[in-house]
């Protein structure tokens, strides 16, 4: 459900951006999120398609890249990936671990049409 | 076309003003809890109980998160312990900077403990840091026994859970023992523990002692 709440924070950012360079048009948004992130990609679209119905990012896309989360082992400090619990270092076995990535939705970057100087 | 790198969290701002959170409860010596479960796990319940407890010892204050009303917020002034309310229309979490416009109502100088109950919600509460120093899951024997497993992330990020209404268990077919273990599975860090309502009594010592403790190691720094 707060799927909205960061569709609002990319419009924010993005808009931030748009701000300070001279774009006509965003065609495509580049999302990652984190498995760990507890935002559904249905959710983030389908949010962020009602939120940009009008404005200046009408008719953008959103492209969501779907990244898996890393535990470091505390034993002997291998990454894995975190695919199912109880979480077991495939290295040591050992069963303590910090989660060291998966939590994050992060935009990377937009793709969008320049406006030419005298427009 | 034109590729524009942006590279930036979507939580950042959040996570930014939930650091300084955490450095203004730093300054005071404020140890704070962000309890977080689902509708009706009993979150309220444990904080009425709880509090006159803790209130022997510590100076304790609340913030009641919900989506509307000013329910909880009156239950638990009714224990002499000041709440507030921040209603979030609609908004499935507490965040950081919901947190930070309530700092000015709240005399951190003559505070030790700050409870926050987040909005009832096992899912979304979780992403959001909020400045804690403690994140309690509270989980109710009615849930069933696999909430844990179904809703990892809640646990993966908390350091105590408690288990409430365990006088319900002869009524239903919950075993807290499998419970404790789904939790394990998840995060073997998690502290847990239980609580009963017997006879009119509500035990829950055994928390209260790990709260007390746990704001006099964070002033005791
Ligand atoms: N039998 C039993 N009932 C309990 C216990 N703790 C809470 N309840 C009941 O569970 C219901 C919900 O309790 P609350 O404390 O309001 O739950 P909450 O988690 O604060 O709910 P929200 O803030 O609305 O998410 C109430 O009817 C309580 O009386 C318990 O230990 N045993
Ligand atoms: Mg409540
Ligand atoms: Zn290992």
């Amino acid at each position: 459900m707060h799927e909205t709440a960061l569709m609002k924070n990319l419009l924010t950012t993005i808009e931030q951006v748009l701000d300070s360079h001279h774009v006509s048009r965003v065609n495509r948004v580049y999302l990652s999120v984190g498995q760990l992130s507890n935002a559904l990609p249905e959710a983030l679209s389908f949010a962020f398609e009602a939120m940009t119905r009008e404005g200046r990012l009408q008719g953008a896309e959103l492209i969501i890249e779907n990244r898996p989360a890393v535990a470091r082992c505390e034993s002997c400090g291998e990454e894995y990936r975190v695919e199912k619990f109880p979480l077991v270092c495939p290295t040591c076995r050992s069963t303590s671990f910090i989660i060291i990535s998966g939590e994050e939705v992060y935009v990377q970057s937009i793709d969008c049409e320049e406006k030419c100087p005298d427009d | 076309m034109t590729r524009l790198q942006i590279n930036q969290d979507l939580k950042a701002l959040n996570n930014q003003i939930a650091v300084e959170n955490r450095e203004k409860f730093a300054a005071h010596n404020v140890y704070v809890i962000n309890i977080m479960g689902s509708p009706g796990a009993g979150k309220t319940t444990f904080l009425e109980n709880i509090l006159p407890k803790l209130s022997l010892e510590l100076r304790v204050a609340v913030i009641e998160g919900d989506l509307a009303t000013q329910n909880d917020a009156l239950r638990i002034e009714k224990t002499g312990v000041q709440a507030l309310q921040i209603n979030t229309a609609g908004g499935c979490h507490l965040d950081a900077k919901m947190i930070k416009n309530q700092l000015s109502k709240l005399d951190l100088d003559v505070l030790d403990l700050l409870i926050i109950e987040n909005v009832g919600n096992l899912v979304c509460p979780a992403a959001w840091d909020l400045g804690e120093d403690q994140r309690m899951v509270i989980l109710s024997v009615a849930e069933g026994e696999d909430k844990p497993a179904k809703y990892p992330i809640a646990f993966l990020k908390a350091d105590t859970a408690v288990i409430t209404k365990t006088d319900l268990l002869p009524f239903i077919d919950t075993d807290v023992n499998v419970m404790k273990k789904y939790i394990a599975e998840i995060n073997p860090k998690v502290q847990v523990f239980t609580t009963a309502l017997k006879d009119g009594e509500y035990e829950a010592d055994q928390v209260v002692q790990y709260i007390r403790e746990a704001v006099r190691r964070k002033q005791c720094r």
